[in-house]
């Protein structure tokens, strides 16, 4: 164990691939010498793991602008998989994760990017309170407004944090945690570093039955930028104009405040996050040219705060939960430089509502990070045991009043008995395009959306599933139907057949005509225990794909999709 | 023990907070003493948003240094149609798809190549989108040693719209490998519709606009292994087209050449030459 804190703290003179290399061999050397002591000792240590895996073979179609991407052009084929594994023994914890990516598209939707190699391994020990860590680690302080290193396959982000990790556990309830490290980035590292702290503790006072608890946390992060960042930013501060220059810092520092108390059915979550000054992209101000006319976006420097209130009530058939936020320059970024899911520090979780449905989902909105005020509501009432239902209201804008989303869901769901279910309601959505999706000139897209989901059971291995959604809009692509029949075999099989048909279009497709077009999907699932296997014949209609508030614009896609998954 | 702790926590915060550190310096643009000229190749796109921001950043290079860098706009593919129902023209053309296919991947438009010079980030290769960075890349550049000089001769015939260009290339130093010559044919002073943000701008300038190549898009190969005091000579007639549309006009034309490596990745550019078709 020596050895790796040794080499943490020396491992900045030293060549990073070498290091790397030996890290790999020692943990190699390390893992056969636990497996060795589990056979002679008996003593037996935990294994775990996971396989995931993605295969795409691309179809080019130029009507729905399925083309001019290397994958359409002359790869055909791209994919994915990760394989991690874990083993636990006598307080130490190992593991590796191979990553691999062929002609994928995930990191780039519009391009091709192929590397296969270690993508994350860690190595951590419990010493009595103790627990040190190193490697590439995830955690996160709070709602993970100044912090969160986390990993979303599906948009190719990956924040592990390369460095080593101490916690110290005072109590059974209190702790503090401290890490020094890098930020990951795919099988390399960025440069400069993130230093941060965390408490957190949880009191009870009252008397025992319904006692008032507290869960209260402090952190602090500091981002210091490494020369060659500092440089950059030299190097495009320099061409602004006098009226838009700046003078950037290295270090900023970010602090967090948070609690959740909890007395009988009442549930409060607060948090507030301060930002020192801090050089970042603000893509919506103006900036002087020193020819021609004014553009948008520019680097600056300025404090930035979130403050987040939720909370929740639940008895007997009724749940409320009420939400705000308000986001003030909060975009937290390794390097100002970088652009859309790069280098991200932090998370801002979205208060919205994660809606599932193809069409409900359709217009999602991204957690915006320099000027946003967001408040959501949501009423659920299960009047007895057959009916129950859920109405949720959204409203987003920016701390100046433009609006950027509202929703208003509805669902109301009845059971008969075991045999049959129906959920149903209607979506009425407001969503700014302009500001999303960076499209000029296009109005407010406002959408209404009935939807149905109808499950039948024939008895407890067989089910179908059917899902119905009409989404009717003036803007963008104009409305769609969506329909969805699903046959499932208990515990076995899953067959799927969908289309999403573009019914009253309001965009020209690549040949220039308004044609109504349907986006097919046919697919088999097949579930062996905990391993899962799916094959679909996948058309999608180009759109925002996004996952826990961070989206990202992702072009149409023909052709046929491979999934496996399993843990063990 | 545990309020100790606490305070022993937020006095590490508070020490750690209340550093302070050197203000760094922001300099000054310098301009090189050098014979290089830098080719700066912008991919942008009439329906692209942010590309304003590029055309600026272009035109400030030019003016911070005047006669040192030859650029221009290639509107291939992405963003690059038409804005329907404003625009009046589609600058678009096979050369231009052809390049920009050519610098994939980048993450996204305005994005720029200078002297083609290979960034090794596997999500941009040759074309970065930090429009900032663009002016010192240049300056690199420029402060490299000049290693090729370049001549051009042209001569346009209003009569029958034949425009000759004849290119002369030496080399000043010996230098390995194989090179090759691009040509290319701008026109400025368009005034067309450009998105800017979420408006649409009617009458922006539209300047260096790659109208077309009379070499291959990637260039027409020159020779290998160039050694100091040999020269090279190419000739090039094209006829500009007489579109009658308010395009193609001389006055607005201008030629660019730059003589550059032809190797399946090395691409960089050596020097590069701009003079108008109508002095």
């Amino acid at each position: 164990m020596r050895l790796y804190l040794l080499s943490h703290w020396t491992y900045s003179i030293l060549d990073m691939h070498h290091i790397k290399f030996i890290i790999v061999k020692s943990l190699i050397v390390l893992f056969f010498t636990f497996a060795s002591i589990t056979i002679f000792a008996q003593d037996k240590g935990v294994f775990s793991g996971g396989f995931e895996t993605n295969v795409n073979m691309f179809l080019r179609d130029s009507s729905i602008n399925a083309i001019n991407t290397p994958q359409y052009d002359h790869q055909l084929v791209g994919g994915e998989a990760w394989l991690n594994l874990n083993y636990s023994i006598h307080g130490y914890t190992i593991g590796a994760r191979f990553d691999m990516y062929q002609n994928s598209n995930l990191r780039n939707p519009t391009g091709s990017y192929s590397g296969s190699g270690i993508g994350q391994w860690f190595i951590s020990k419990e010493l009595n309170n103790l627990e040190v860590s190193a490697g590439y680690l995830y955690d996160q302080i709070g709602s993970g407004f100044i912090f969160r290193a986390f990993e979303t396959r599906p948009l190719f982000i990956d924040n592990a944090l390369y460095g080593a990790r101490l916690k110290y556990n005072f109590s059974d309830t209190w702790h503090l945690m401290g890490f020094m490290g890098k930020q990951k980035n795919a099988f390399d590292t960025y440069s400069g570093n993130l230093k941060g702290i965390r408490a957190e503790g949880f009191l009870s006072f009252g008397n025992e039955d319904s006692p008032v608890t507290l869960a209260p946390g402090i952190g602090f992060v500091n981002k210091t930028l490494s020369d060659e960042y500092m440089n950059e930013i030299i190097d495009v501060v320099r061409t602004y104009q006098e009226v838009d220059k700046f003078i950037p810092k290295y270090n900023t520092y970010a602090a967090t405040i948070y609690n959740t108390l909890s007395y009988k059915s009442l549930n409060l979550y607060t948090e507030f996050a301060l930002k020192s000054d801090d050089t970042f992209f603000n893509p919506y101000i103006e900036k002087t040219e020193l020819v021609g006319n004014n553009t948008l976006g520019k680097l600056m420097s300025a404090t930035g705060s979130v403050a987040f209130v939720s909370a929740s009530f639940a008895k007997g058939g009724l749940g409320i939960t009420a939400e705000m936020k308000r986001t003030e320059n909060f975009s937290f970024r390794v390097d100002p430089n970088l652009t859309l899911l790069k280098g991200l520090i932090n998370y801002l979780t979205p208060i919205n509502r994660q809606n599932t449905y193809r069409l409900t989902a359709r217009y999602n909105p991204a957690a915006l990070d320099i000027s946003e005020m967001a408040y959501s509501l949501d009423l659920r009432y299960k009047f007895n045991k057959s009916w129950s239902a859920n109405i949720n209201l959204s409203d987003i804008k920016t701390i100046e009043g433009d609006q950027l989303f509202q929703e208003i869901f509805t669902e109301v769901m009845y059971k008969h008995k075991r045999k049959w279910q129906l959920t149903t309601g209607i979506q009425a959505v407001k969503y700014n395009q302009e500001i999303y999706e960076t499209k000029a000139e296009v109005p407010l897209v406002k959408t209404l959306v009935p939807y149905a989901d109808f499950l039948y059971k024939f008895n407890s291995r067989k089910s179908l599933r059917i899902e119905a959604q009409y989404m009717n809009t003036d803007q963008d692509y104009g409305s769609w139907l969506f329909g969805l029949a699903e046959f499932n075999i208990a515990p076995k099989w899953s067959f799927e057949a969908s289309g999403m048909y573009n019914i009253d279009p309001k965009k020209t497709n690549a040949k220039g005509a308004l044609e109504k077009t349907l986006y097919p999907t046919l697919g088999i699932v097949f579930f062996n225990k905990s391993q899962r296997y799916s094959l679909r014949y996948v058309k999608q209609v180009e759109g925002v794909v996004c996952s826990g508030g961070i989206c990202r614009l992702e072009p149409a896609f023909s052709g046929m999709r491979f999934t496996m998954n399993t843990i063990f | 023990m545990l309020k100790l702790n606490k305070y022993f926590v937020f006095a590490s915060i508070l020490s750690l907070a209340s550093c302070n550190e050197i203000p760094v310096v922001i300099g000054d643009v310098s301009l090189p003493d050098t014979d290089r000229v830098v080719l700066l190749e912008e991919l942008t796109g009439a329906s692209c948003p942010n590309c304003p921001k590029g055309t600026a950043a272009v035109e400030a290079i030019l003016d911070n240094y005047p006669d040192k860098v030859a650029a221009i706009a290639i509107h291939g593919d992405f963003l690059s149609d038409p804005i329907k129902g404003r625009s009046k023209y589609d600058f678009r053309n096979p050369k231009a798809k052809d390049l920009e296919n050519w610098f994939k991947p980048f993450l996204g438009k305005p994005c720029a190549t200078v002297n083609r010079i290979d960034l090794n980030d596997p999500d941009q290769r040759y074309a970065t989108a930090v429009t900032g960075k663009w002016q010192s890349m240049v300056e690199t550049e420029l402060n490299k040693p000049h290693q090729v000089s370049l001549l051009m001769e042209t001569n346009y015939n209003p009569s029958n719209r034949a425009l000759e260009i004849d290119i002369t290339v030496i080399p000043i130093a010996d230098i390995n490998g194989s090179f090759s010559i691009s040509v290319f044919l701008t026109e400025s002073h368009i005034i067309d519709a450009q998105i800017n943000g979420s408006n649409i701008l009617d009458d922006f300038e539209h300047n260096h606009v790659l109208r077309d190549m009379p070499t291959k898009f990637d260039g027409d190969l020159l020779g290998t292994d160039f050694k100091r005091g040999q020269s090279f000579k190419k000739k090039y007639i094209y006829t500009l087209p007489d579109s009658g549309d308010g395009l193609w006009k001389p006055e607005n034309m201008e030629v660019v050449a730059a003589v550059h490596k032809s190797g399946a990745n090395d691409r960089e550019v050596l020097q590069a030459i701009n003079k108008k078709i109508l002095e």
